[in-house]
């Protein structure tokens, strides 16, 4: 066996995705809402399924309910749907307890676009 | 017995590798050699009479070799011939039948070779593997996310159980069952006797799935020789046809799937292909379906149409090896492996042999049937190709 590294380093360019993607950097949820049939899919779609290609960009709260959850030693996984979302995705959780049946979009710690669900904010002392 | 008229594709050559991890120093170029070389024996033809190379490989990560058709070619012994590599995900080994039975039906072909092959088990670690496999879903929501594909998997399983009622004990049924034929097949990875208690305690990966319910990583290669109906060497003229093709497509994203647990490209693909076959999922006598994991087998099971309640007839022994549409009897992914591009290529390959009375002696069939089903799917069934094969005449 001859042992080979290879370091490869992506410019990976999000191109129309990129509303999406630098959401995701902020902590945010931005969906694509199809300017013809209103159906908003989070992740976003470049085309929807009407057919229309025309899109525009909508900032959910980021409230998401969890539909099915799944656990491992490489991380717990859930398919939630996001409020305001007519689509579900899947996310990668952290922080969350596991009785918890909703969460928060959370921005990744390690600068990368990811679908991270955290806890739900404290609620303000009244 | 009647032809089916597109059945114009005839099964000249199939062979396989053992499916595993090897240690022995040899590579794909090797292995492709190997399943190359017994194909065209079984074939009866000569390296000079192919018209052309479809090179199955899922991934240029795995063997660091770009453009493997063109590598293959030259190791052959086939320079001139036309060469091309497909790819769709898991189903790249499916996806490349599919395009040597188009290149057929075309009658621009007499001979198509197929050859998958992937070295998934020894070139990489298991978790580069795991990354990168991440990357067979969509790189900017799930792969960047780092969610795995037993994982994802896991959320559709979970999502077919709601509608399905099936339990651990469903899971473990298709296991026990698969690894069990896995036993008496020569070249299979892991051939286990498991029992439920050994799955139900062997390490959680992503639940509900523990590690006994996922197919390995292997290394390996199968080979097939498709000639046209009016070429095929007098010696094969009994030899099975490719009777129907079907795939199709889901939505990437399974959250945005109407129905998350389904399969339901492989039921697309598979009303395409019985159309073009003239028959019905009742019509089909075996299968090798895509267990890449317990539950998908029973979500393709579904799917396919092959049951109207999967687990039920798991249980019932439907798709055992003495039941009406014995399933798997390689051992499927889960038993006899996974080299990806190798899979869809091998499965079709198992089922010609079975069909023609020449699999291993332990797994054959006593009674042949008419059809058999191959059903391969690239991504979380995002790509699903499904080959129907049918008894030669007068076989």
């Amino acid at each position: 066996m001859i042992q080979h590294d290879l370091h490869l380093r992506y410019n990976l360019a999000p191109g129309w995705l990129e509303p999406y993607v630098q959401g995701l950097q902020n902590g945010d949820a931005i969906a694509s809402s199809c300017t013809n049939c209103s159906h908003t899919a989070f992740p976003p779609q470049l085309t929807c399924g009407c057919g229309a290609s025309e899109r525009r960009w909508v900032k959910l709260d980021g409230y998401a309910d969890i539909i099915h959850k799944t656990e491992g030693p490489d991380g717990s996984f859930a398919l939630v749907r996001f409020k305001g979302a007519d689509t579900a995705t899947v996310v990668r959780l952290e922080d969350l307890p596991i009785q918890d049946l909703h969460g928060q979009i959370t921005k990744s710690a390690n600068q990368l676009p990811q679908l991270v669900l955290g806890p739900l904010p404290a609620k303000a002392p009244l | 017995m009647t032809m089916t008229p597109s059945a114009q594709a005839v099964v000249s050559g199939a062979a396989l590798t053992p499916f595993d991890r090897r240690k022995d120093g040899t590579g794909f170029r090797d292995w492709s050699r190997d399943a190359f070389n017994a194909a065209l024996v079984m074939s009866t033809l000569e390296p000079q009479d192919l018209d052309a190379i479809i090179v199955a490989s899922e991934s240029d990560f795995f063997s660091l070799q770009l453009n493997p058709a063109s590598i293959l070619a030259t190791d052959l012994g086939l320079t001139g011939c036309a060469a091309m590599r497909c790819e769709g995900g898991g189903a790249s080994g499916q996806v490349a039948v599919h395009a040597a039975v188009d290149a057929i039906a075309s009658g621009r072909m007499r001979h198509v070779l197929v050859i998958g092959v992937d070295p998934s088990a020894s070139s990489l670690s298991g978790d580069a593997m795991r990354g990168l496999y991440g990357h067979s879903f969509d790189t900017w929501s799930d792969g960047l996310t780092g969610v795995t594909s037993t994982a994802l998997y896991a959320l559709s399983y979970k999502a077919f159980a709601v509608e399905f009622g099936t339990t651990e004990e469903d899971l473990a049924t298709v296991t026990i069952q698969n690894r069990a034929n896995a036993l008496q097949n020569p070249n299979a990875h892991l051939k286990r006797a498991d029992t439920a208690d050994q799955i139900s305690q062997s390490p959680l990966v992503a639940s509900p799935y523990r590690k006994l319910h996922c197919s390995p990583l292997s290394d390996g290669a199968a080979a097939l020789i498709l000639s046209h109906v009016n070429a095929a060497p007098a010696a094969r003229k009994h030899a099975p046809r490719i009777a129907g093709i079907g795939a199709a497509t889901d939505h990437m994203h399974i959250g945005a799937r109407a129905k998350p647990g389904n399969f339901s490209a492989k039921t697309s693909a598979m009303l395409r292909a019985t159309r073009m076959a003239g028959i019905t999922p009742d019509d089909v006598g075996l299968a090798e379906v895509y267990d890449a994991y317990a539950g998908a087998q029973l979500q393709a099971l579904q799917a396919l149409g092959l049951s109207d309640n999967a687990a039920k007839d798991m249980q019932a022994g439907v798709f055992s090896p003495t039941g009406t549409c014995p399933t798997n009897l390689s051992g499927g992914l889960m038993g006899q492996g996974a080299p990806v591009g190798a899979t869809g290529v091998g499965q079709t390959a198992t089922c010609a042999l079975l069909l023609e009375g020449r699999y291993h002696e332990k797994l054959q069939t006593q009674t042949i049937p008419r059809y058999a089903l191959a059903d391969t799917h690239g991504g979380l069934c995002t790509n699903a190709n499904v080959t129907i094969l049918s008894q030669g005449p007068g076989a």
